[in-house]
């Protein structure tokens, strides 16, 4: 069996040693994303090594979808693919879909826009680019559950409990917050690969050696995307050396870090990109978020780690937790009701449109969460204040904790979902996600 | 936006060279004299967090294919991984030798992720000859930490990681996007074209 699982390790390794010659492309006219004043007469992208054009290597969309480029062709060795182009207009944009076959056999990908005497819009939509799935709501998902463990339990274990724990708490924070940031990192790629791969329209093999630059540098999400990947990056390092050191006050900068990244979600989200986005929303989004983190992250801290670990801490942090959790909640509240207001600007929006159905049940699942933690401010809390043992205590916050999670997998789906179309001054932001 | 391949790659040269040469500095004055200096005994693990942190920045510049962000974020984290467990273990907060395991497991998988994100043969061009080269000495060196971990303080492994390093540093200074590999260069490559 040994050998048998050494063997396939074995060959798993020469297969990439054997493939050969994959291009990347180097250089496109019109430029990606470009604006260019006159209309162009060719579209000519430049590889790395040559390729061989497939029949639709290069096909050009007009934004109604009207196809207006024509055969494609190679020269310069193969390094060049070109096609003409006719019938472009000024104050149009234009969608360049491109393939490549590498000598490997694998297909290279990539998808750009760019506009003639108007700026492109951004790559997400290009003519073609589907919106999202369940797998980009799964992503996101992922992405804040780890951030509820970053910022919640590092958070609630610098805010909440005391200076000195017991060494198996603290070991488990740094665990916990340590796979937080390994987590965020990796869940961040993974969704914007997907999201990428959305408007790209590919997926598998030819997804890993599909180009994403066009995505990374002229999107608000990609540049996002770009920042809080160093960033969470950075947050490792720190929780890592802390760990290291046994230095737990050296988990406060990448506590504030990773608080200052999250403000990436609302810069490259709904609210700063709809027609009616306000700074005012932006802050509540970033408030609404940071609150939620550590709202989830305190009870997941109570529920794997104090409950277990720590039977004599259990109602200190219980107490603690519990007088900082009435005042988070208030803040969630509020700030989620800003942004709430700002997306919807009609009641009848709630139960007329996908988003207002996905907010409402998220109200619900919100509402579910907060009655049990009502429930343990009302009975345990009094109890743990007389002394008096509370049992089943650890399994009813393991529940609250799941129901977190699912509050934080129904916020993935809205904030991935598109909120119904605003009026402003007579044009409407039309989404095609919005009305179902 | 992007920097060229092959500055990364110097760079890159340039820190493993002198990472080289720390723990060959360690092999021949024995761990108990390089270690009586804590900033000493801190170099070499502290060189591989600081190079997780740029392989980040390198990461966040490889999105020219889902491969190259992929491969360069799996180092970044196998260098935090690897820096973390040696610093943790020169500082005495581990103290079992199989720690040298994790080193071994992040030099496979480094090793591992250099092939797989070569997406040319090895006479493709110089490049791609010399990341196939690198790719299975982090594979074979890989199985230095293990002898670490089964027989530790022997000086061979360290002497052996040394060089591994400085090889590998070697590889990337002589590393250049195209170029010809034994006076070979495919016709694919095309990268002398304008």
């Amino acid at each position: 069996m040994r050998r048998a699982l050494a063997a396939v390790a074995c060959l798993a390794l020469l297969l990439p040693a054997a493939a050969s010659a994959h291009a990347t492309m180097r250089e496109a006219t019109p430029a990606e994303q470009g604006r260019v004043e006159t209309p162009p007469t060719e579209v000519r992208l430049r590889f790395d090594q040559a390729v061989t054009a497939p029949p639709r290597g290069i096909v050009v969309y007009a934004a109604n979808g009207r196809v207006v480029s024509g055969a494609v062709t190679t020269e310069r060795g193969g390094t060049v693919m070109r096609t003409f182009v006719k019938g472009l207009v000024r104050g149009e944009a234009y969608t360049v879909r491109w393939r490549e076959i590498s000598a490997d056999g694998h297909v290279g990908t990539g998808v750009f826009t760019f506009g003639v005497g108007v700026d492109p819009p951004p790559p997400t939509e290009a003519v073609g680019a589907s919106g999202m799935t369940w797998r980009d709501d799964v992503a996101r998902w992922a992405l804040f559950a780890s951030l509820a463990l970053l910022i919640g339990v590092v958070g609630i274990r610098l805010l909440v409990l005391p200076r000195t724990v017991d060494p198996r708490v603290e070991r488990r924070v740094h665990m916990l917050g340590t796979f937080g940031a390994v987590a965020a990192v990796n869940a961040g790629i993974l969704g914007f690969v997907l999201r990428s791969a959305n408007a790209l329209q590919v997926s598998g093999v030819d997804l890993l050696y599909a180009d994403l630059s066009p995505f990374a540098e002229s999107t608000r999400f990609g540049i996002a995307f770009l920042v809080t990947t160093l960033g969470f990056g950075v947050c490792l390092t720190i929780l890592a050396v802390a760990w290291v050191l046994d230095q737990p006050a050296l988990r406060w900068p990448a506590f504030l870090l990773a608080l200052a990244l999250v403000w990436g979600f609302p810069l490259s989200g709904h609210q700063a990109t709809e027609p009616n986005s306000s700074l005012l929303g932006e802050v509540a989004d970033w408030v609404h978020l940071v609150t939620a983190m550590l709202w989830v992250g305190g009870v997941l801290t109570l529920a794997v780690v104090v409950w277990p670990l720590a039977p004599a801490l259990r109602r200190a942090a219980f107490l603690r937790f519990s007088r900082i959790a009435v005042g988070l909640i208030a803040v969630l509240v509020v700030a989620g009701t800003v942004v709430a207001i700002e997306r919807l600007p009609e009641v009848a929006d709630l139960w007329e449109t996908s988003y207002g159905r996905t907010l409402l049940v998220k109200l619900g699942l919100v509402l579910v969460a907060l009655s049990w933690g009502g429930i343990h401010h009302t009975f345990v809390r009094p109890r743990l204040e007389r002394g008096e043992s509370s049992p089943g205590v650890g399994r009813s916050l393991i529940g609250e904790s799941a129901v977190a999670m699912a509050v934080l997998l129904a916020a993935a789906v809205l904030v991935n979902g598109a909120p119904p179309p605003v009026e402003t001054g007579g044009d409407a932001a039309v989404s095609p996600r919005a009305r179902s | 936006m992007l920097p060229r391949a092959e500055i990364a790659h110097w760079l890159f040269g340039a820190g493993f060279l002198f990472f080289g040469l720390v723990i060959l500095s360690e092999a021949i004055v024995g761990p108990e004299v390089f270690r009586r200096r804590l900033w000493r005994a801190c170099l070499s693990p502290s060189l591989a967090l600081l190079a997780g942190v740029w392989l980040w920045v390198i990461a966040i510049f490889s999105t020219f294919s889902t491969l190259h962000l992929i491969a360069h974020s799996m180092w970044a984290q196998a260098a935090t991984a690897a820096g973390a467990v040696q610093l943790a273990v020169v500082l005495g907060r581990l103290r079992s030798p199989y720690w040298s395991l994790v080193t071994s497991g992040v030099l496979f998988v480094s090793g591992a992720a250099f092939l797989v994100h070569e997406q040319n043969g090895w006479l493709f061009a110089r490049s791609a000859f010399l990341h196939h080269l690198i790719g299975w000495t982090l594979i074979v060196a890989s199985l230095l930490p293990l002898g670490e971990a089964l027989r530790p303080r022997r000086p061979v492994w360290t002497v052996g990681l040394a060089a591994t390093w400085i090889a590998i540093a070697v590889m990337l200074f002589s590393d250049r996007d195209v170029a010809p590999i034994f006076g070979h260069l495919s016709d694919l490559a095309g990268g002398g074209l304008p």
